[in-house]
């Protein structure tokens, strides 16, 4: 199969750092501020914890697909049809709708905060067609980008937290607890299933990795890297902003528009805007690929990229009609926890249980 | 209308990219998955720009898993 053994471990924990980044950075602050308040940042620790303390099943399962693709080791484990079904459904139930879902996330976030006057299709459409034409080339060069472009994220990042410092007010982050663990615990399971249950998908990249024996050390330092940024995002945004977090759509997008340095270097949220830009970039192209591959070794064909534009339209329709507005879209953020978990545990427990019972 | 008729133009600009080397390689059954595909994706933009309305698998997603979801909003209140 096409690109095989091709990305090292390295490329691959830049990779899944990136895209646990993804677009998590610019809406989970204000999900868990919702719910918890001024604790949004235990509940960040804590959706991070749980993040990790899962990760060892999740490598566990990759380095068992990993001699053979998802796809294969369904078929051998399930049969050869129910299999494919298996497969096929997995596919288009969670990295597929993720996919349309992390695209539409772009659009939401361009058309109110960056370009308000452009229509939301036209910079779907443009983001798709870089996506596209990432993939077209293949995991290697998709890999080499993340790789060039992590500094430059890290570094940006590490501008934002030092720029934004002077503004930090530690009172706002009083009471601690005021409401008990009850809110704190609302808040962390959403972030939980977004996106810390997604390595179920990351997993499916381990046949590519060229060491497979570090591949799993690979997972968790990516896991590790992405957790404490997301920490000190959110503990910034909680510091910077208080309660006032929950009510933003975007509050590390705010963070940016808050710097101001003897009013002289201000308004430098754009930059900012930057480091999701290019993890949303990773995090797309990693679901797109990952589909595309798998619908491809499902039907047993020798390449992929003929997939690429029908996928596209796929997603691009989905991302526009699944989400009619932001009320819709606080209700799917309720459900959605359950439906991963269905196929970050129910799905993989399932696989698991007929391999034992079958002796595969 | 012309929505409909600029999309038309991208579908046929996407046959025009990956069809023909498939065809030249006889790959019958790329060909098949390919037009299914795209035959779906057609559909869903005909009904996207046309009526505005598509089946929604999120709002399936929301059926299901509601009650739940629910169940688990009052335990933890």
């Amino acid at each position: 199969m096409l690109d095989n053994r091709k990305i090292s471990p390295r490329q691959y924990y830049i990779m899944v750092s990136l895209y646990i980044i993804g677009s998590a950075i610019l809406v989970i602050p204000a999900t868990l501020a919702i719910e918890a308040k001024q604790d949004a940042w235990i509940a960040e620790i804590i959706a991070v914890a749980v993040g990790l303390l899962i990760l060892p099943f999740y490598i566990q399962l990759g380095n068992r697909f990993a001699p053979m693709t998802f796809v294969q080791y369904t078929e051998k484990v399930l049969g050869k049809w129910p299999g494919k079904i298996f497969s096929l459904l997995f596919i288009a139930g969670f990295p597929f709708l993720s996919a349309s879902l992390t695209l539409r996330n772009v659009g939401d976030f361009m058309t109110t905060q960056v370009l308000p006057e452009t229509p939301i299709e036209a910079i779907h459409i443009f983001f798709l067609c870089v996506v596209i034409l990432g993939i077209r080339y293949g995991l290697e060069p998709v890999a080499r980008t993340a790789e060039l472009l992590f500094p430059f994220v890290i570094l940006s990042f590490l501008l934002l937290v030092i720029l934004i410092a002077p503004q930090i007010e530690f009172k706002n982050i009083l009471p601690v607890m005021e409401n008990g663990m009850k809110p704190v615990l609302r808040a962390a399971i959403p972030h939980i299933a977004f996106p810390f249950l997604e390595p179920i998908i990351l997993i499916l990249l381990f046949p590519y990795i060229n060491r497979s024996q570090e591949s799993g050390k690979a997972l968790f330092t990516g896991m590790v890297i992405a957790g404490v940024v997301m920490i000190v995002i959110t503990v910034l945004a909680v510091l910077v902003l208080g309660i006032n977090t929950g009510r933003l759509a975007y509050p590390s997008y705010i963070l940016g528009r808050k710097i101001n340095i003897g009013h002289f270097l201000q308004r430098i949220e754009i930059m900012m805007a930057l480091i999701w830009m290019i993890t949303n970039f990773i995090r797309l192209t990693l679901l797109f690929y990952i589909s595309a591959m798998s619908i491809a070794q499902t039907f047993k064909v020798k390449d992929f990229r003929f997939l690429t534009f029908p996928l596209a339209i796929i997603i691009f329709i989905l991302s526009i009609e699944t989400i009619p507005n932001s009320v819709y879209l606080q209700e799917l953020v309720k459900i959605w926890p359950w439906y991963a978990l269905t196929f970050a545990l129910g799905f993989p427990l399932l696989l698991l249980g007929v391999a034992v019972l079958r002796k595969k | 209308m012309l929505a409909i008729a600029g999309f038309m133009v991208i579908v046929a600009g996407i046959i025009a990219i990956d069809a023909p080397p498939l065809w030249r390689k006889k790959q019958k059954k790329e060909l098949w998955i390919f037009f299914i595909l795209l035959f779906f994706g057609t559909t869903l933009g005909i009904l996207h720009f046309s009526i505005h309305k598509i089946p929604n698998p999120v709002n399936w997603i929301i059926i299901v898993y509601k009650p739940f979801s629910d169940m688990i909003a009052t335990w933890l209140k």
